[in-house]
């Protein structure tokens, strides 16, 4: 894989990131730190304990420009797969929807006058409550079943198939949202706060996306390939 | 008028130059947003149909050696994937029986996007941007939905069929791209449809 694909391990840090910023992410979610001077990112990974293989997979499959199903999963490290993953959730959750929501309040008038300032919060929350349910069942039920699988235990006829055609993509209600807010929200005046955060709403948005990408055309080929080989 | 949903097209051909022309090409229609997936192997296409089944498979025929459509569909029963063939070469059309359309490498952008549009069933009201503005009924129709009104109350309530009351929901959610009830609640009370306290609070 690695011959015909953007990166390779003997690439330099650096320049990954700076042909693609948004590959910052990626890093923190594998626990790479920065500070990496010149090394390669083989150098990098090895020194942090990180499957170089997955991380670069990550990476070449979000720098493709398009999408691609991913059909040579040879040699993928689940579990560190799996904990990018779960990196990724606890990102959202816990640092990028709250940061959203701070930026939101400091924009909108939220006195009791405005109403639909009031309903925008609401509909916030109401959004951030069911990206919670929806990772929070792939946590409960698809990593246990993974880990499961991985262990030979017995994963009461769970199937990574069942995941895949369930797996709605949870970017569209914060697409709505951002259509409200540029389309209905009367905003008075000085705009700066108010577009600092749907800047955030639109790069959280494309995040979201593609999280979901790579789970659905990634993670999944990656399990249908554990699933087979346990038969 | 671009239809703003997206029509998920996967693209199975082993050819990288012929596959990413197509992705960019379709990216370029003018009345569809497509989404595309570049399958490579007949193991992708496998698990490309196990998850979200693409709306549309554009496939060369001798994909994996030679693509057996009548095999694939007995094996995707449920799916309502439309197929196309991608002819790269001089093809006997006896072996082009059963695909929904075929399109070929000097098919120009004008005519993918006529007939991915037939494919998808895109009728002419969809694609025309003079109707975007909300009807009367449909006013009222929002007006019930952020009431919290069941589709029933609300037909019963207007003197509709439920039936109709759902292709009016249908057509709201296309013209004014909000999809939600909390979504269409923002609407209402921006635009003056109704008053803060009469919309039902638990959003």
């Amino acid at each position: 894989m690695h011959n015909t694909s953007k990166y390779a391990p003997t690439d330099k840090m650096s320049d990954l990131i700076c042909g693609d910023y948004t590959l910052l992410q990626v890093l923190s979610r594998f626990d790479l730190p920065l500070g990496f001077g010149d090394k390669t990112v083989q150098e990098v990974c090895q020194e942090n304990e990180v499957d170089c293989y997955t991380f670069l997979a990550v990476v070449n499959f979000l720098t493709e420009e398009n999408d691609r199903m991913e059909d040579n999963v040879q040699g993928l490290s689940m579990p560190s797969l799996m904990n990018y993953l779960k990196q990724a959730h606890t990102y959202f959750l816990d640092f990028c929807l709250p940061t959203i929501r701070r930026k939101l309040i400091e924009a909108i008038d939220c006195s009791t006058e405005n109403k639909v300032a009031f309903l925008i919060l609401k509909f916030f929350d109401q959004y951030a409550g069911e990206v919670r349910k929806h990772m929070d069942y792939e946590g409960k039920m698809v990593f246990t079943y993974v880990d499961n699988l991985m262990a030979g235990r017995d994963t009461n006829g769970y199937s990574i198939s069942q995941f895949a055609r369930h797996h709605d993509p949870i970017n569209e209600t914060l697409t709505e949202l951002k259509n409200i807010i540029i389309k209905y929200y009367p905003s008075q005046g000085n705009n700066h706060l108010l577009n600092a955060a749907l800047f955030d709403i639109f790069s959280c948005e494309q995040d979201l996306a593609s999280h979901c990408r790579v789970e659905d055309y990634l993670f999944v080929p990656a399990v249908r390939k554990l699933e087979k080989e346990g038969k | 008028m671009k239809r703003i949903e997206p029509v998920h097209v996967a693209v199975a051909e082993t050819s990288v130059i012929v596959r990413s022309g197509l992705v960019a090409a379709l990216k370029r229609l003018p009345d569809l947003t497509v989404q595309p997936i570049e399958i490579t192997s007949t193991e992708g296409l496998q698990n490309c149909m196990q998850g979200h089944q693409p709306d549309v498979l554009i496939i060369n025929p001798t994909f994996g050696g030679w693509f057996n459509l009548e095999e694939f569909k007995a094996n995707n029963p449920q799916a309502l994937t439309k197929c196309v063939s991608l002819l790269c070469s001089v093809t006997d059309s006896n072996l082009l029986k059963g695909y929904d359309e075929s399109i070929g490498l000097y098919d120009d952008v004008e005519t993918l996007n006529k007939k991915l549009v037939a494919l998808m069933n895109i009728g002419e009201e969809e694609t025309d941007g003079e109707q975007e503005a909300l009807s009367q009924r449909e006013k009222e129709i929002i007006c019930c939905v952020v009431r919290g009104m069941t589709n029933k109350e609300t037909a019963e309530k207007l003197f509709l069929s439920i039936h109709t009351v759902i292709t009016h929901r249908r057509n709201i959610a296309r013209k004014l791209q909000i999809h939600s009830p909390a979504g269409l609640t923002i609407y209402a009370i921006v635009n003056k449809l109704v008053e803060l306290s009469e919309v039902k609070m638990n959003l």
